[in-house]
């Protein structure tokens, strides 16, 4: 598995070509857009919802079969009317982004049934603790003590999780 | 709907960026603790940042702000804690967080492709089962 981090090319850009983002760009424009989310655009009831990979993925799933099968699963009060639709705007988005660089390319770097698995209980954990990575720090900055102690929760994993991989990779 | 459609606007906007800078959420911690590289982490604190100086400040407009949140029990933050390890400890071990997965599955990556299979076969296993059997073995 590859862990090590991939350092910025550094390779000249042509002129016309993709534009370059660095990663706290990205974290300026996420913090602003996930609150706007929510205090502009209706993306509430919960408050900071404005941004979550895991509780908007559930919402949408939900409330697909909500309507085709009649069922009454769990969905956040906001997506009732009609689901918030971020995992499908992120999907659109970075495919944008990769065709346009013409970095997309079909490749499978790790086994698929171990990420199958990976996946699920990523959002079984997520779905417990009521947000994903980026939820969990959205639900601490704004103000709410339970988000703080599950990002430390999720940072002490990430902690544990890196130590075992660097165990497993040196042993 | 104006919720629908302003998620989509910045799921597209996220998305994008996400594509164009490798951001990952639990990326920036696994980086600084194996290679003290601090490019993704520094993704991170802005975003918590940003988020912690916009509540107030766009508040300001709306004379809104967030709260008051619900009271929590002992038994609520042990959940919370330990489902927020979970995230970290099995997306450190999928290789990036489920946002990064999302984006990776985008430029044509199998496996993450797979991992999203699984984040929709686990929601279903959550409001199937375990939530059932957390509510029923708990207080």
């Amino acid at each position: 598995m590859a862990i090590t981090a991939a350092p910025a090319t550094r390779s000249s850009w042509k002129r016309a070509g993709p534009i370059r983002v660095t990663a706290l760009q990205l974290g300026i424009v996420s913090g602003v857009l996930a609150v706007l989310a929510g205090t502009f655009f209706d993306v509430r009831p919960p408050e900071a919802y404005g941004i979550c990979m895991a509780c908007h993925a559930r919402d949408l799933l939900n409330w697909t079969v909500n309507r085709t099968a009649g069922t009454h699963l769990t969905v956040a009060p906001v997506s009732l009317v009609f689901p918030v639709l971020t995992t499908i705007g992120v999907l659109l988005g970075a495919l944008l982004g990769s065709t346009s660089s013409k970095e997309f390319r079909w490749s499978s770097p790790d086994n698929s049934l171990k990420t199958f698995f990976y996946g699920a209980l990523v959002m079984n954990s997520a779905l417990l603790a009521g947000g994903c990575s980026i939820r969990l720090l959205l639900r601490s900055a704004a103000g709410e003590v339970l988000g703080l102690m599950g990002f430390a929760g999720m940072a002490a994993g990430v902690i544990l999780g890196t130590f075992w991989l660097r165990w497993r990779a040196t042993r | 709907m104006t919720a629908a459609i302003a998620t989509l606007v910045i799921g597209v906007i996220l998305g994008y960026l996400g594509q164009r800078s490798r951001m990952c959420f639990v990326g920036g911690i696994r980086d600084f603790i194996l290679v003290r590289d601090t490019y993704l982490l520094r993704g991170l604190i802005a975003f918590g940042l940003t988020a912690w100086l916009a509540f107030p400040i766009l508040g300001l407009f709306t004379g809104s702000r967030p709260g008051p949140f619900a009271s929590s029990d002992v038994i609520t933050i042990l959940l919370t804690v330990a489902g927020g390890f979970g995230v970290g400890y099995f997306s450190t071990l999928a290789n990036g967080c489920p946002f990064r997965q999302h984006v990776l599955a985008s430029q044509g990556v199998k496996s993450s492709m797979a991992y999203l299979v699984g984040f929709l076969a686990g929601a279903v296993l959550f409001h199937g089962v375990i939530e059932r059997l957390v509510l029923r073995f708990l207080p």
